[in-house]
């Protein structure tokens, strides 16, 4: 029930902030109650679990005759995902509380719903209430994209919900085509699991499975979405699209890749670490060339998707390990950059890496803090980013040193891109006539959260990776139950 | 004739007196009154078929079935038309009531259909009915509209007719349970039978009156061209798929091509309109052509999944319509611009429509696309998975404009008070639109019953 609780808490926040709205920020401290309280449900859950695999689990039958159930469950990778989605809905509140003044309402809703439904995601494994929540999350971040962003924001919008619905239809068609060919028609993740495919027919449902998740993590081809949505959504919008959207394309790669389709896995494993490989280092050289900050940080973002595509696709201990941790070290580095971005273009009203510089001079905290995510954006070590692409390296080593060596050299191109980043807005000198406000104490806060996070995981990863490594196991081994 | 088929027959009775007791009534009484007598009617013939929900069929002869796929459709072009009547209005001549129960009679009468003449006789009922409701309005585009659904309608017509006929000369017969063989006459038929079928369900290539009807016609007119006339002849075609041996390939290829033209055709014909009537009449034929593929399916799956669909798509289709119908002539994309601020109901109710229109998740088109989804699966109609893929996927995008329109911007400040009885509409389409979505189990458990009988 307490997963249930999980789902529903964020739709009944988004209409409650939805009905109050515009009256003293009722409708932010709605939001903020709302993601406070699915925490505390959070850590009761994983606080309280019966047994190691699972910390909770719910079934119930939603349309019997089409065998499709509300199966939910939630585990170490679920749990982590989960919380970093509600953290990140706090602190995109906090990251538009100056930024958005219109329509207020809607826009928590939103948030609330998006939230929401990538918790929804994070949590199924019934594969149509899966579906159900892969496309339900399209609509409440094409809102926020389409409303509040800037620019051709319509355009971008729709660009962004596209790609993603019909590459929903791969998942939706993949299941059906699963179920149809199963023992008996189920959508249960678990059930299917058990059951044998052959091999084609692993590697084309998986394919249609990945058609979804590529375009979800932005592997190049099926990126094109990717720089505009994220350059011209609102702050709030990039920091959930980077930390949260772009994590369940990941998820479900890792989630259901080796548990419902092993053999497929390994069929086009060498595919899928090549396709990684190119893609990032082409998001890597593309960022290196962008002027526009937010559009590099979105560059970026490809190619550590792309990293985690290789970890992924390699399948051993290492390399799984790696991409999950680096699913999550890159919720925080992306978030923060964003967040640490939208604060400047509030400022200054630019984010032209050729216009800006020096603000260390006015603006030590912000200058500290970017500095920071940089850091993280390079991978060094002793933030989260290290430990999760060095472990993918490491992993990548195990399986061919050619696809190794081609992770380390987007590692390189990275510090080509982070640098540019560091040097065109926090050092430098200064090209701006006025001074520019440091951060207030509440991005402070939010900003000091998120660096926590890096450093905390960074220094000392097994405090991650002990939560993770039930699903790793899991991934490694995916015949056991 | 004995009691159970008298039973049998009421709706089609309550109809009948109905429409006439509307006619009669309108020159002599107020237009409350003569809303009330058809709505009654309409109420009346929808109970009396929940009424007898568990009685064993009663057919009447070859002429007029009795099964849960007739019973459905009576029940659904009763409770639809129902729902068509609210919007209804504007014109000076009190007689739409009456032409309005008269199209219901006619979608009864062809959803009973198990015999060509009764097929022929609801179709020329609606069709005569559509006509006068079209140019109801006397404006320059109904006018057109009227004139063009006419012209046409007389050509399709013809077209079934002759098919009928030539179906006759092979097989000797006219009941559709008597339609089996293998000569040339009969496929060619089989094919014109198939193209006056379509006209009525608009698919493409024989869908040209459908925009023009949907932008100048009464959106009520539109909601009866486009939920009840078309849920008839669907119910007609299961009818035809599951007594009649019609020559195969031809018959289901047939529909299957019209279905996958249809999805296409009318999906990017619909991309760029910037009218929101105009649109959901592009938007009508695609989801024809989606349950043309299922019908094409012919399978109890499929057959499952056509009325499910069906009852999915009344709501949507009718919400839409009533919100369109409130924010007066063919409202355009700009004109929707800050509903939600001006009339938060309608844009409500118009943007869950719409979702539900597009199979997005939480409204009930979700719980129709994974229906489609699941018999094209299980048929292994790869191809035309694909085409509704790509029909979906255009779907996304105009629909999109449409359904976000009302949050963006601010229009025009406007504030005309909301007609109790639209506004009740407008709530029941949007809570069936949830409920089908949350909760679809509820509507399997009734569409199901309803092909139990077959």
């Amino acid at each position: 029930m307490a997963l249930i609780a999980l789902l529903l808490l964020p739709v009944i926040g988004g209409v409650i902030a939805f009905v109050v709205a515009g009256r003293h920020e009722a409708e932010r401290w709605v939001t903020i109650a709302t993601f406070a309280l699915m925490l505390v449900v959070l850590v009761a859950i994983v606080v309280g679990a019966p047994d190691a695999r699972w910390y909770a689990r719910f079934d119930y039958p939603w349309v019997p005759s089409f065998g499709i159930s509300i199966n939910l469950a939630i585990d170490g990778l679920s749990a982590a995902l989960v919380g970093i989605a509600a953290v990140l809905g706090i602190i995109c509140v906090t990251a538009s509380w100056q930024e958005i003044r219109s329509d207020s309402g809607l826009f928590h809703a939103c948030l609330c719903w998006t939230v929401g439904a990538t918790v929804g995601v994070f949590i199924s494994f019934d594969l149509l209430i899966f579906a159900f929540f892969w496309e339900a999350m399209l609509i409440p971040s094409f809102t926020l994209i389409a409303i509040w962003g800037h620019g051709d924001k319509e355009g971008a919008a729709l660009k962004f919900l596209i790609f993603n619905a019909v590459a929903g239809f791969g998942l939706l068609a993949s299941a059906f085509a699963l179920a149809a060919l199963a023992d008996h028609m189920t959508f249960n993740a678990f059930e299917l699991a058990q059951m044998k495919f052959s091999t084609p027919v692993q590697v084309w449902m998986l394919l249609g499975f990945s058609l979804a998740f590529m375009v979800k993590l932005s592997v190049p081809p099926f990126h094109a979405w990717l720089p505009e949505a994220h350059t011209l959504a609102p702050t709030a919008g990039s920091i959930l699209l980077a930390g949260v959207l772009l994590k369940t394309g990941a998820y479900g790669l890792f989630r259901f890749g080796p548990m419902l389709f092993p053999d497929g896995l390994t069929a086009v494993a060498p595919y899928g670490i090549a396709l990684g490989a190119v893609g990032a280092l082409y998001g890597g050289l593309v960022a290196c060339g962008q002027n526009d900050a937010k559009r590099l940080v979105a560059y970026t973002s490809i190619a550590h998707m792309c990293i985690i595509l290789m970890g992924i696709s390699a399948g051993v201990h290492y390399a799984l390990a790696g991409a999950a941790v680096e699913m999550i070290a890159h919720s925080f580095s992306a978030s923060a950059l964003f967040l640490l971005i939208g604060a400047l273009y509030e400022r200054t009203h630019s984010r032209d890496l050729r216009q800006l510089g020096g603000l260390q001079q006015y603006a030590p905290r912000f200058a500290a803090a970017f500095s920071l995510f940089c850091a993280a954006l390079l991978a060094l070590p002793g933030t989260a980013n290290f430990a999760g692409e060095a472990l993918v390296v490491v992993g990548l080593f195990q399986v061919t040193w050619i696809f190794a060596l081609a992770a380390l050299s987007t590692l390189v191109v990275s510090v080509i891109y982070a640098t540019r980043l560091l040097k065109g807005l926090v050092f430098g000198e200064a090209r701006l006539d006025a001074a520019v406000h440091d951060l207030t104490l509440r991005e402070y806060g939010a900003v000091l959260v998120l660096a926590a996070g890096t450093l905390t995981v960074g220094l000392y990863p097994q405090s991650l990776i002990g939560l993770l490594e039930p699903a790793i196991r899991a991934a490694l081994a995916p015949q056991l139950p | 004739m004995n009691a159970a088929q008298l039973a049998a027959l009421s709706p089609i009775g309550a109809l009948a007196i109905g429409a006439v007791a509307a006619m009669m009534l309108a020159p002599l009484a107020r237009a409350e009154l003569v809303r009330a007598a058809a709505a009654l009617s309409l109420a009346l013939a929808a109970g009396l078929v929940l009424l007898r929900a568990g009685a064993s069929p009663a057919p009447i002869g070859t002429l007029y079935m009795d099964d849960g796929p007739a019973r459905f459709g009576i029940v659904y072009a009763s409770l639809s038309s129902l729902a068509a009547l609210v919007f209804l209005r504007g014109g000076s001549a009190k007689e739409a009531p009456s032409l309005l129960v008269l199209a219901a009679l006619g979608a009864a009468t062809l959803a009973a259909a198990g015999h060509a003449a009764t097929l022929f006789l609801g179709i020329e009922i609606i069709s005569l009915s559509l006509i006068a409701l079209f140019a109801f309005l006397l404006s320059r585009p109904g006018l057109e509209a009227s004139y063009k659904f006419l012209v046409m309608s007389g050509l399709a017509t013809a077209a079934l007719l002759l098919g009928v006929a030539l179906i006759y000369a092979e097989t000797g017969a006219l009941a559709f349970a008597g339609w089996s063989g293998h000569g040339a006459l009969f496929a060619l038929g089989t094919a014109l039978l198939l193209a006056g079928l379509a006209f009525k369900f608009s698919l493409a290539p024989f869908h040209m009156w459908t925009p023009d009807a949907f932008e100048g016609a009464p959106a009520g007119a539109a909601a009866l061209a486009g939920v009840v006339s078309k849920g008839a002849v669907a119910v007609a075609i299961l009818r035809l798929n599951a007594t009649a041996q019609l020559p195969e390939p031809l018959w289901s290829s047939g529909l299957a091509a019209l279905g996958a033209a249809s999805i296409l055709v009318g999906n990017l014909l619909a991309l760029r309109q910037p009218a929101l009537p105009r649109m959901l009449g592009y938007s009508t034929i695609a989801h024809s052509g989606y349950i043309a593929v299922l019908l094409a399916a012919a399978s109890p799956r499929a057959d499952e999944a056509v009325l499910f669909y069906l009852a999915i798509y009344a709501p949507a289709l009718i919400g839409a319509l009533c919100a369109s119908a409130l924010l007066g002539k063919a409202p355009t994309l700009p004109d929707l611009h800050g509903l939600v601020r001006r009339r938060p109901l309608e844009a409500a109710a118009l943007s869950l429509a719409l979702l539900s229109l597009a199979g997005l998740p939480a409204a009930g088109g979700f719980i129709a696309k994974l229906y489609l989804f699941r018999v094209l699966v299980e048929t292994g109609g790869w191809t035309l998975l694909g085409v509704v893929a790509a029909g979906s996927g255009l779907g996304f995008y105009y629909y999109a404009r449409f359904f976000t329109a009302p949050f963006i911007g601010v229009g025009a400040v406007e504030a005309d008070p909301l007609p109790l009885g639209d506004r009740a509409l407008l709530m029941l389409c949007a809570a069936l639109i949830v409920l089908f979505g949350v909760a679809p189990g509820l509507v399997i458990d009734i569409v199901t019953p309803a092909l139990s009988l077959r």
